[in-house]
């Protein structure tokens, strides 16, 4: 269902869009959180959710909110601006739910801005003495959109 | 099930079940010295069978050994189990065990896709010399009762033709018979047969010949009846039978053949025909037969009956009991949904009730799917007593109780070894070293061992009793003093001193024996029993014996719980670890240096956890009487956990955290798991034992 809702998207965005064609290019979900615009791989997420009624779980650092029930899956719920350093916010906001190889995980957001097509060649890594974190490279946004940090899926997954 | 081959897989599992069915025989054999004839017969069978499919999956060296016993078992249950002398049954019961402990172990390398054993040769010498002694040995046996086979086919042990005639009826239609046996251990009889009557299709009409078993193309089965029995064709002419005799010359593996003219009431003498004893139904043979031989003589009711099982992978089960689950909760969530809130549904309410009763059924269904008895495992244990008592020379029995309480598939899989270790560690600690020490403290001389299992509706209680010397106190704590476990100040109680035998690295025998390793036993058995969701506690009497009890949840998938609020939260504790739940008020609680809080009931003193200070909760009740203490239990753990208020006992479904909250250790904090509510929130359960452990590390 939300596959439909994605490709629909990707059809309005791609025509507009002032990136050449034929590129080897990524399409990327682009949300908002705080006041960063953040990326993640399209085929990465599994579902856009809101309203969800997220249970708290004791004993987890604070960026992680809790676990929802989605269709009878645990999926662990994280405030990505509390990851980042950034204020968290009260408000109910979205969860996109990401497929990381074996872990579901679901990322609380603002808002989705848009999907878009962005040739690889057009993601420049971080400067060198960047101290951002679960940032993998920043890419300019045509029609002067702004900027779009590629957030480093992997980098959410605490390695044992 | 990782070799990803389907005849494979059925090959071992079905190996692997033939083996311990026989080393359920062997080892009831030996109690009585004798095998009777049925087990004669049973055990002649699962070699006939382990033969046949090694055979047919090219592990030769298999077949061939299992070749030989099943020669070894043709000539006991031609001379019946007499032409054994008792000198020489204990080495038949070795063998056995060897050749079981064999087969297990070649079957172990084909799961694992390792090369087999292919030196056999002495083992084979060694079933060699058994035959070689039997057949020495003279025949005990009396005069052959009347009722059996001619003369000719018991006076030597190769050939097993059975009494023709009496197997097959005969049809007057089709007058020229022709009877057949193949080679002895040939393997797929049945297929011969058949290929034979392809060729004899060739030149006959199928109108013109019957041939009996009429199946043997669908069934496989009939292999078993044509050994015992041999093939039967019937023609309408002479001619053809003729021609099939020239065919079944020219195929391989035909031991003989014999014709035989239907007689008419007045018989007409044949230079072929049988013995006078053709017109008595086969006795002793075909009716002693471990294939039920009376149901095939039927024509039309040719199939021997088969058990109606089925194997099922564990997977598919899981995923049913995971559909199960959910249909469970859905259901809940459907019926009790807020939009029904306040509407008189009288019809709704009536179908809603209807669809509660079903899908409980189906959830007792779908979980008796995955249920077991623990007989398997009991049996093994059987073995491993027995082995035991022969290298240590301590006579001992086991008693097994209750085999038949079933439990999950997962458990019974993983509980093999826990108790393995329990039965070792009794052997070899518990029943005191010699005789002479049992009758002086006015025991048995032979050491008892009862390993019993038992249901109580939400748990399944495995206990291991021996009769031995018990666990002596102060060697133990001594022990453990000296392992650096405990420390020499402090006092400790009988029940404290016992647990130290389940501490990790601890053995009160001083030197390591080649069956109770190396004190990591005990330690193992309680982080095993623990994997299963249940706990180990031990009792002992000095002089008087030792009781392991091992209690595990019948199943892991579902378990009734508590509902607890604590502020937003909602939490389920099992109600296995529920003693008690009561109100205080603040004068009954005892605060300690600490600033701990200490309550007294039934005697005792327990700790109390607030569930809101441990898991720092934003909102719960602070105050002790507004709240409700709940006195749990688990291991060695007793306390009471306070929290806002019960909201109810549930059935719930236990679904596992995702890995990724795992990953921050929240198990070392009691939090195990979780479970949907009715209507789809999220109830977070708790494990009694470690939650103690975090509070008083807290």
């Amino acid at each position: 269902m939300n596959e439909e809702i994605l490709f629909a998207r990707e059809d309005e965005t791609e025509r507009p869009s002032s990136l050449d064609d034929g590129v080897d290019s990524q399409k990327y979900l682009i949300f908002m959180a705080a006041h960063l615009k953040l990326g993640v791989v399209a085929e990465d997420v599994v579902e856009i959710l809101n309203n969800q009624v997220i249970t708290y779980l004791p004993m987890v650092p604070d960026y992680i909110r809790g676990i929802i029930n989605m269709r009878g899956q645990m999926i662990p719920i994280l405030d990505i601006c509390a990851r980042m350093g950034m204020p968290s916010r009260e408000r109910d906001s979205l969860v996109v739910v990401l497929n990381l190889g074996e872990v579901q995980l679901g990322i609380l957001v603002d808002g989705v801005d848009q999907m878009l097509d962005i040739p690889k060649a057009n993601i420049h890594p971080l400067p060198a003495n960047s101290t951002q974190v679960l940032v993998s490279g920043m890419c300019s946004l045509p029609e002067g959109a702004g900027t779009m940090m590629v957030l480093d899926c992997e980098q959410l997954i605490p390695n044992e | 099930m990782g070799s990803g081959n389907d005849i494979l897989d059925m090959y071992i599992y079905e190996t692997n079940t033939l083996l311990e069915q026989l080393e359920g025989i062997v080892l009831e054999a030996e109690k009585e010295s004798a095998f009777s004839q049925d087990s004669v017969n049973e055990i002649f069978r699962i070699m006939h069978t382990i033969k046949g499919s090694s055979a047919m999956m090219e592990f030769d060296t298999l077949a061939t050994v299992a070749h030989r016993i099943e020669d070894l078992f043709f000539i006991i249950r031609e001379k019946t189990m007499d032409v054994v002398s008792q000198g020489d049954r204990p080495a038949l019961f070795d063998l056995l065990f060897k050749s079981i402990d064999y087969f297990r172990g070649e079957v172990e390398k084909v799961e694992a896709s390792q090369p087999l054993d292919k030196d056999i040769d002495s083992f084979l010498s060694n079933i060699n010399s058994l035959i070689a002694k039997i057949q020495g040995n003279p025949v005990q046996e009396e005069a052959p009762p009347p009722s059996k086979a001619p003369a000719a086919d018991s006076a030597e042990a190769g050939p097993r033709h059975a009494d023709p005639s009496g197997a097959f009826a005969s049809d007057k239609n089709y007058p020229y018979e022709l009877y057949l046996t193949f080679d002895e251990g040939c393997g797929m009889e049945s297929l011969r047969a058949f290929m034979l009557v392809t060729a004899v299709r060739d030149f006959c009409a199928e109108s013109e010949f019957t041939f009996q078993p009429a199946d043997v193309e669908t069934n496989p089965g009939t292999s078993e009846f044509i050994i015992e029995n041999g093939f039967c064709m019937r023609f309408k002419s002479p001619e053809h039978r003729e021609g099939a005799i020239g065919v079944a010359k020219s195929s391989g593996a035909i031991q003989s053949y014999q014709s035989h003219d239907y007689e008419p009431p007045a018989p007409v003498e044949e230079e072929h025909a049988p013995p006078a004893a053709a017109g008595v139904p086969a006795g002793g043979q075909a009716a002693g037969a471990g294939q039920p031989a009376d149901a095939s003589r039927h024509p039309g009711n040719q199939h021997a009956p088969k058990e109606s099982l089925i194997s099922v992978s564990l997977s598919k089960l899981d995923q049913l009991a995971a559909v199960v689950g959910e249909i469970v909760i859905t259901e809940s969530m459907v019926t009790a949904s807020p939009d029904l809130k306040g509407l008189e549904l009288e019809n709704f309410t009536k179908s809603a009730r209807e669809l509660r009763k079903l899908t409980d059924e189906l959830q007792d269904v779908s979980m008796t799917l995955r249920m077991v008895p623990v007989s398997n495992v009991f049996q093994k244990m059987t073995r491993i007593v027995r082995d035991m008592t022969k290298k240590l020379n301590r006579p001992a029995k086991l008693t097994l109780l209750g085999e038949n309480t079933e439990v999950d598939k997962t458990i019974v899989d993983s509980i093999g070894d826990p108790i393995m270790h329990m039965i070792r560690n009794s052997m070899d600690h518990g029943i005191e070293e010699s005789q002479e020490e049992r009758i002086a403290a006015g025991k048995d001389p032979v050491g008892e061992i009862v390993l019993s299992a038992r249901d109580t509706g939400s748990e399944v209680i495995i206990e291991i009793i021996d009769d031995g010397r018990g666990v002596n106190d102060d060697a133990v704590l001594a022990k453990a003093i000296r392992q650096g476990i405990a420390s020499p100040d402090v006092e400790y109680s009988h029940r404290e001193i016992l647990n130290f035998l389940l501490a990790p690295g601890f053995s009160t025998n001083t030197e390591v024996t080649e069956f109770s390793g190396r004190g990591v036993g005990m330690d193992v058995v309680k982080r095993g029993v623990e994997e299963l969701g249940g706990n180990v506690s031990l009792s002992s009497t000095l002089g008087k014996g030792m009781t392991t009890t091992i209690r595990i949840p019948l199943t892991m998938a579902i378990m009734d719980g508590m509902e607890v609020a604590v502020g937003d939260s909602i939490f389920t504790i099992p109600i296995n670890n529920i003693q008690a739940t009561m109100k205080v008020g603040p004068g009954e609680v005892i605060h300690d240096s600490t600033r701990g809080e200490i309550i007294k009931c039934q005697g005792n003193f327990y700790p109390i956890v607030r569930a809101r200070d441990l898991y720092q909760l934003q909102s719960g009740v602070t105050e002790i009487e507004e709240g409700v203490l709940i006195w749990l239990e688990a291991g060695d753990h007793s306390y009471c956990l306070f929290v806002d208020e019960l909201l109810g006992q549930q059935q719930v479904v236990v679904k596992q955290l995702p890995a990724y909250v795992n990953s921050f250790n929240v198990k070392n904090y009691g939090i195990n798991g979780c479970t949907l509510r009715s209507d789809g929130s999220i109830s977070i359960i708790l494990d009694v034992a470690s939650l103690y452990t975090a509070a008083r590390g807290v």
